[in-house]
């Protein structure tokens, strides 16, 4: 217990830092910290309808965490997560306008399509990631380009709504993830998501499968050696993770946007492995970081309204954050040598 | 066969060069990591870092080439919090590389509304390009394939006659060599006395040195403006071609034409009346193709190492535990 108080504390630590490092930043762009923070804190939950904007942007920050915390687990990184959220969201979209079916049936095939959108999309970089070790970094990341490109190409091309800019025609209301209050757009989107975040951290602690998943992931030779088969359960990890990111898409679309546009869900994809990697692959942690970082986002809004601050502000300090993170974490480290074995070596 | 005339010309071989420069100047930079044993997915960070405090500089001082010194000063900086993260923090390349590209898009869109209080892109302001180099007798030796040696920026001259450099620097130089070993046998370095610690911060900053240039030709080259996140990608692709090239100078050229006559080649489409957003993706779907079909190249090789090792393994396994095999 007091280890995981003693990791618990360094982040918190890291995270101190990281906002005074964001302090200095926003001192230089010629704004006040302070002001930066009350209008974010405002921005945030200033009201009820704030707070469900910050719960509304935590659920896509929320699934996205999960889909990486599968990943992490695993030793996959999945930066691909934007690129699935984008086709998830397209394909349930499509599902959407496309056919008429029963109320929940309907959300049910669409939310399925995405997730069998999001998986696929990944299977190609995860197939050569299992079998010929390609970096699945790199080979994620360059089909996130391919992902939005696609997806626009797709809207404005082949399934334009007459007279719309760049979006897809509406989804009929057979196909919505139901609101949860009359004033915001929160919907049960939110509710999967937690759920799922329970559900993977209970499979991760609980089965022999999530046991050999975490073993892959922080001994790959042990799990080998214990007879678990790590290319193929490498494939299903990335797979899984991917089915996960490509949810998270059409629970946005289905839940808040109603259709498919260009650009719908910018950076959360990104937002999602960031919360993970700041929960450290622990998907119930990530609830917790993903409320942090949906609470930035949706305070940020207000950011370019009330100051002269952009609200790129908060990727910043997103970013200085897991910076700061990921240097304590290995402060311990610090007298080894420097010739040991290097996992990212290629 | 008019219109393959229209497609392929000296103005495609010369517009191939000029795209490839970036590229190729990032992706050179990344070698410097990529030998010292560092997987370096910051490089995008550090170029669009380098294209926006060029513009900035070019700017304030009104001069093009003050305008690259501050993009190659800006890249420099996030190369060094990478080798203080990686090298002496030891926290994991890819988190370290993926959050500092993170925090160059949004410092740079933060700043751009702070200085110029727009949002999207900065154009005019006094931005100064760089200029373009006539070569004296270029016209006169090769006529119409004049364009093809003269006329380019600096850069991509720079960009070129670093590959034959950085091959003499890794086969001829002290420094070259270490960084090798260290990146290959980093045992045999530690044991030779080599600073480890030392070469890699070199070679990191060697890396932001040359990503800052190539950022600086992204934003005062042939467009002379900076966009959000206008790198769109290239950094990662250097590191596709790193991947597959080791880092080999001539493989990491020979690499880099491929992606800049995709490059080049696609915005020629788009004048076709392809869609345009299709086309976008040509760039991205050949380093994905060229990755994964050269990964699977290397599968041989990947065969004979195991079964190597495993034979090894098991003679190991007969010499020393020759108690095991006997039956009761």
């Amino acid at each position: 217990m007091s280890d995981r108080l003693r990791a618990v504390s360094g982040q918190v630590i890291a995270v101190g830092v990281a906002l005074l490092l964001g302090a200095i930043i926003i001192l230089l762009v010629g704004e006040s910290p302070v002001r930066v923070l009350m209008t974010l804190l405002r921005g945030a939950f200033g009201d009820q309808e704030k707070i469900a904007g910050t719960l509304l942007q935590t659920t896509p920050i929320l699934i996205c965490g999960v889909a990486a915390c599968i990943g992490l687990r695993g030793g996959m990184f999945n930066v691909g997560i934007e690129g699935q959220l984008f086709l998830g969201g397209f394909a349930a979209a499509w599902v959407g306008f496309t056919f008429s079916l029963p109320a929940g049936i309907h959300t049910l095939a669409a939310l399925s399509l995405a997730v069998v959108a999001g998986a696929a999309w990944v299977a190609i970089p995860a197939y050569f990631r299992a079998r010929y070790n390609t970096n699945e970094v790199v080979s994620t990341i360059l089909s996130n380009y391919i992902a939005i490109l696609l997806t626009s190409y797709f809207t404005i091309f082949l399934f334009k709504r007459p007279g719309g800019w760049s979006e897809t025609p509406p989804i009929l209301a057979t196909a919505y993830l139901p609101e949860i209050f009359s004033f915001s757009r929160l919907n049960w989107g939110l509710a999967i998501g937690l759920l799922l975040a329970v559900g993977v951290a209970l499979v991760f602690r609980y089965t022999s499968w999530g046991y050999g998943v975490t073993m892959v992931g922080s001994a790959p030779k042990f799990a080998e050696y214990g007879g678990v088969n790590v290319k193929r359960q490498g494939f299903i990890v990335l797979l899984l993770s991917g089915a996960v990111g490509g949810l998270a898409g059409g629970v946005e679309t289905l839940g808040v946007h109603h259709r498919f546009m260009e650009g719908f869900a910018p950076g959360f994809g990104f937002d999602g492995l960031i919360a993970a990697l700041l929960a450290n692959g622990s998907p119930v942690a990530t609830i917790v970081t993903a409320l942090f970082f949906g609470a930035l986002r949706s305070g940020s809004l207000l950011l370019e309204v009330d100051t002269s601050a952009s609200r790129e502000i908060i990727t910043v300090i997103q970013a200085l954050i897991i910076l700061s993170v990921s240097a304590q974490v290995l402060v311990r480290r610090r007298g080894d040598s420097q010739a040991g074995e290097r996992r990212w070596k290629f | 066969m008019e219109i393959l005339d229209k497609l392929v010309n000296v103005a495609l071989i010369a517009a191939t060069l000029r795209t490839t420069a970036p590229i190729l100047l990032v992706a050179l930079g990344g070698s410097f990591t990529t030998k010292a044993g560092i997987f370096n997915i910051g490089l995008e960070g550090q170029m669009l870092a380098g294209a926006f405090f060029a513009v900035i500089g070019s700017i304030w001082t009104g001069s093009a080439f003050a305008g690259v010194a501050c993009g190659v000063a800006a890249a420099l900086a996030f190369a060094l919090a990478f080798a203080v993260l990686v090298v002496t923090f030891r926290a994991n390349e890819v988190v370290v590389g993926l959050a500092l590209n993170i925090l160059a898009g949004g410092m740079t869109i933060s700043l751009m509304k702070a200085i110029f209080g727009t949002r999207g892109s900065i154009v005019g302001h006094g931005i100064v390009g760089l200029p373009k180099v006539q070569i004296p007798g270029a016209q006169a030796l090769l006529g119409s394939w004049a364009p093809l040696i003269s006329g380019f920026t600096p850069i991509v001259y720079v960009a070129f006659i670093a590959v034959p450099l950085l091959v003499l620097f890794y086969n001829r130089t002290r420094l070259g060599l270490y960084i090798r070993v260290v990146g290959e046998k980093p045992e045999a370095a530690e044991a030779l006395g080599i600073s480890i610690t030392r070469v890699r911060y070199i070679a990191s900053l060697l890396c932001g040195l040359l990503a800052g240039l190539a950022g600086a030709h992204l934003s005062l080259g042939y467009i002379t403006m900076f966009t959000e996140n206008m790198s769109s990608g290239r950094g990662f692709m250097a590191v596709a071609i790193l991947i597959f090239s080791n880092g080999d100078p001539l493989k990491v050229l020979a690499g880099c034409l491929l992606f800049g006559f995709a490059d080049a080649f696609s915005l020629r489409l788009q004048t076709f009346g392809f869609p345009s957003y299709l086309v976008l993706t040509v760039p991205y779907v050949v380093a994905l193709t060229a990755l994964f079909a050269l990964s699977y190249r290397a599968r041989p090789k990947i065969i004979k190492e195991t079964l190597a090792s495993m034979q090894k393994l098991l003679s190991v396994d007969r010499n020393s535990a020759p108690v095991d095999k006997n039956p009761q």
